[in-house]
């Protein structure tokens, strides 16, 4: 109870957090509660197709195979969140496992490791996701899979950065001293306790693999069986000029649930760096 | 005859925020002549980088306010218009900070920082003036010129430190503060300037203000201190009596001995306690909770200053009597 | 300063060579032997297969298939495009023009835009301007850029019919000359200004935050006690220090750019190597794919290279 009081205080005291936890909830009440406030189902094709908004049946149209617009966006959230969290717990895992080996070993290990960071850093992710994709199928659990697997490094950075300063503290130091090895060190007191801006990290990892999963729908590399934000922008394209709906509304409930992602963020960082509202000297 | 350069009164600085007010100066008041060497000795935290900020008048106006006066020169520092400052900086009144690494901009060559600071008051300075000058300075601080055409990484912190002392005395200022300008650098690198700006003093007439926490800096290069204590000037006083026989019981904390009363002296290392919260006003001596002589007359109300001797004053009730 | 360059030159070289290994990898783990992916599928002209077997040495063990593959790429050879019977390298040098009059235009239009943003918002920090700015770009940062540049489309090209929505040139009016010029700026007016648009926020937050640190700085403390006017204090201390992340930016917003631009030139049917990208995907042409993959590498490898050396320039402390 006292931690829950805690937590709750915490996420209160910053305004970004606040809205961006207000999001999340939202979020996963339309997850679960989709069927409940949706009229049609979003994969059926009715009878009317290219309503305009505003009508009474369909209040943001349909598309061109009459696919209701606000049931598609509601179900598309359950495929965005779902590439969300996996994609990125794949990416915090990879991260945390790589990150934390390179800052607490050192040495070789380490700068290895760095180099390896550094760069993939560099080359864009883009290019290797759709040719991966393009390689060995579309299907949403390659293309979270595949996201996850390129998207560890900026992760393994912040977690390497952690290792190198928690490795010289004194609680590790007194565990080395009573005898205990590497591999448990590693894993019980070197990642539970810097795992924290891996965790506010992983929001903006989320944002970053709905917005990947979004451009390969867009590239046509999206999963055809799954309702997906990214495949509605994708085949509004081609209605553009009639039904500019079809396009539009996928790309605001990306942008969105980017912005709620974003905002949970950089609130958890404003929470985990104090570094601001403390009078000078 | 003693000429007057710098009288404050009644100075105060108040940090505000939307949540609390913090009292970092109260009520400082002390007067330096012309030729004076003035230490002004804390803790951390006890006011007197705030106290030099606000003579320069470089805090920022959203979050303190300052109140009192400063006269210097015949003009108050506190309330003279942009322009009259603007004038009054560097050619009468100049600085030098205590972290000199960062107090040159880490992409230019000193020369061209010099040279800028020249043109602020002589804009029609022929090309090579600066250089001319500050040439001089620096051999005054046994810097060569070649510093001039290198970046500050170039050069070692004791380096840049007399580079900013030489720069400081460009104008030939009336008054310089030094805000513990020698602190980071290492024991024998401060010995050395402290020597060498004794004897700039005797050479180029100037006043200076010292601020630091190190009573030896004060006891090896100035003549008069100003000791504070959680924002209060417990005492002020000619730096020879003040070291033999300090008033104020704080300053004998600080001196790192405790007369104690059957006459023996023990060695402290550290004046136990810690220094009051700043965002509270005190109705007692604000030193009380942590003093050793510390009697019911400290907590009824916060003592005023109590002459001691000639330009020598202690924030003490129990100087009253002329004993401690 | 030599030193430093060799040392940049040197990363650069293995983000490449990185790249060529991923490559070497998925063509041996992607489904079907490696021939065939080469090859495209539903295609399985024997002699092309023995041609190709014997250009890779693919029955030698895969040591020998490595040395072979990174000898060839370095010579610049690519492989063939199947469906165009093609070298790859040809095709992306062709089309590789209209891509980079969107690239370096767009970067460097943003860039200025956003640091002068983010400059004007840290010099009246909490103003309106500071309030509006920050929503802006916080906003435009969460926009995917394909679906920005289709609302530029719906706005700019179908609603007020002010600008053409795709293509390059109009191909029927048969521009010459200066026309021809203006006709190009008319077609490049959407998709730059998307990008452009997408590329703003990262300036504008770093140009803000750093301009904010630099002028809590000592040193200019310190100018402030010498009189010097707050303008000079800015335009000459403040720009100079604040620009240094702005810079580190710069290559990094480049990396994205490079290969982001596939999707704004998809967008806008832009003649350039998204299109290509784009073709390679439906048909899976994966050794144009492939091809794609390390051209973009070895772009971005470049400009970071170069961001890095006017770093450099700009800094005194990293020469050694």
């Amino acid at each position: 109870m006292k931690l829950i009081k805690k937590i709750l205080r915490t996420i209160k005291s910053d305004r970004l957090l606040l809205a961006g936890c207000i999001g999340i909830c939202i979020l996963l009440f339309i997850v679960v509660a989709a069927p409940l406030i949706t009229e049609y189902d979003a994969k059926l094709f009715g009878p009317d197709a290219l309503v305009a908004p505003g009508d009474p049946a369909h209040p943001l149209g349909t598309n061109h195979l009459g696919q209701d617009i606000w049931s598609m966006l509601i179900y598309g959230t359950r495929t965005s969140l779902m590439v969300a969290v996996v994609a990125s717990f794949i990416s915090a895992l990879l991260g945390i496992i790589i990150g934390g080996i390179a800052g607490f070993f050192g040495g070789w290990a380490d700068r290895i490791i760095s180099e390896l960071i550094n760069v993939f850093l560099m080359i864009p992710t883009l290019f290797l996701v759709l040719l991966i994709v393009a390689m060995f199928g579309s299907s949403i659990l390659n293309i979270m899979i595949v996201i996850g697997l390129t998207s560890w490094p900026s992760n393994a950075k912040l977690m390497r950065a952690q290792a190198l300063s928690l490795r010289e503290r004194t609680f590790v130091k007194s565990a080395q001293a009573m005898g205990e090895n590497r591999r448990q060190i590693l894993m019980k007191y070197i990642i539970p306790n810097g795992v924290f801006p891996v965790v506010a990290n992983t929001t903006v990892g989320m944002a970053n693999a709905i917005l990947l999963e979004a451009s390969l729908s867009f590239l046509g590399l999206g999963d055809p069986t799954v309702i997906s934000w990214g495949q509605m922008v994708y085949d509004g394209k081609q209605y553009l000029t009639s039904a500019w709906w079809i396009a539009a509304f996928g790309g605001v409930a990306i942008c969105l649930t980017l912005l709620i992602f974003y905002m949970t963020g950089d609130g958890l960082n404003h929470v985990l760096n104090p570094k601001h509202g403390k009078a000078g000297e | 005859m003693s000429e007057t350069v710098l009288s404050i009164d009644n100075l105060c600085v108040t940090y505000k925020n939307r949540q609390k007010k913090v009292y970092a100066v109260k009520n400082a008041s002390f007067s330096i002549e012309k030729g004076d060497a003035v230490g002004i000795v804390g803790e951390s935290g006890s006011g007197k980088s705030t106290l030099a900020m606000a003579l320069l008048r470089l805090l920022p106006a959203r979050t303190a306010e300052v109140t009192g006066k400063a006269d210097f020169l015949g003009r108050d520092l506190l309330t003279v218009d942009d322009k009259a400052l603007a004038d009054l900086r560097w050619k009468e009144l100049s600085v030098v900070f205590q972290k000199a690494m960062s107090s040159f901009s880490p992409v230019h060559r000193i020369g061209e920082q010099i040279e800028d600071i020249y043109r602020v008051h002589t804009p029609n300075a022929q090309k090579g003036e600066a250089k001319e000058r500050a040439v001089e300075l620096l051999k005054l601080v046994n810097l060569g010129d070649r510093v001039w055409r290198l970046y500050p990484h170039e050069l070692s912190g004791g380096m840049l430190q007399r580079v900013a002392i030489a720069m400081s005395l460009l104008f030939n200022p009336r008054l310089l503060i030094m805000d513990e300008a020698t602190t980071a650098l290492d024991v024998v690198t401060q010995g050395q300037l402290l020597n060498e700006i004794k004897h700039m003093e005797e050479t180029l007439d100037m006043t200076r203000i010292m601020i630091t926490h190190d009573m030896s800096v004060v006891a090896a290069s100035c003549n008069k201190v100003v000791v504070m204590y959680a924002g209060d000037i417990v005492e002020v006083g000619p730096v020879k009596k003040v070291l033999k026989t300090p008033a104020h019981p704080y300053t004998q904390g600080l001196l790192g001995s405790f007369p104690s009363l059957k006459g023996e002296t023990h060695a402290l290392r550290a004046i136990p306690g810690s220094i009051p919260d700043l965002s509270q006003q005190y109705n007692e001596c604000i030193f009380a909770p942590r003093c050793p002589h510390a009697t019911e007359a400290c907590r009824k109300a916060r003592p005023e200053p109590v002459q001691v001797g000639e330009g020598w004053s202690s924030r003490c009730v129990l100087c009253g009597g002329g004993k401690a | 300063m030599t030193k430093y360059v060799i040392k940049r030159l040197f990363s650069g070289l293995i983000t490449i060579f990185l790249v060529f290994v991923i490559n070497f990898i998925l063509i041996h783990i992607a489904p079907g032997d490696p021939v065939s992916v080469m090859m495209g599928k539903d295609n399985n002209d024997p002699e092309l297969r023995a041609a190709l077997m014997a250009k890779y040495g693919l029955d030698q063990p895969l040591y020998v298939q490595f040395y072979r593959q990174l000898t060839t790429t370095i010579r610049g050879d690519l492989g063939d495009s199947y469906i165009y019977s093609r070298p790859v390298v040809d095709m992306i040098a062709e089309k590789i023009g209209p891509t980079l009059l969107l690239v370096f235009p767009s970067a460097l239009i943003a860039l200025i835009i956003g640091a002068a943003m983010g400059i004007l918002s840290a010099r009246h920090e909490g103003s309106v301007i500071d309030v509006i700015f920050s929503g802006l770009t916080y906003i435009l940062n969460a926009m995917p850029s394909f679906w920005l540049g289709l609302m530029l489309i719906i706005l700019f090209a179908t609603r007020l019919n002010l600008l053409p929505s795709s293509g390059m040139i109009d191909v029927r009016a048969g521009y010459t000359g200066f026309r021809y010029i203006l006709d190009v700026l008319r077609h490049l007016a959407l998709p730059l200004g998307t990008l452009v648009l997408i590329n703003i926020p990262y300036y504008y937050r770093i140009a803000k935050s750093s301009v904010l640190q630099v002028t809590n700085e000592e040193f200019i403390t310190t100018f402030r006690a010498t009189g010097m006017s707050e303008r000079k204090i800015f335009n000459k201390y403040v720009f100079k220090n604040a620009i240094l992340p702005v810079v580190t930016v710069f290559g990094i917003t480049m990396a994205f750019l490079i290969s982001g631009v596939t999707l704004i030139e998809t967008v806008f049917a832009w003649p350039g190597t998204g299109r290509l990208t784009l073709t390679a995907i439906n048909q899976r042409d994966y050794t144009v794919l492939m091809g794609m993959y390390l051209v973009v590498s070895v772009m971005v490898a470049l400009t970071m290279i170069v961001v890095d050396i006017v770093y450099a320039l700009l800094d005194p402390r990293i020469r050694y």
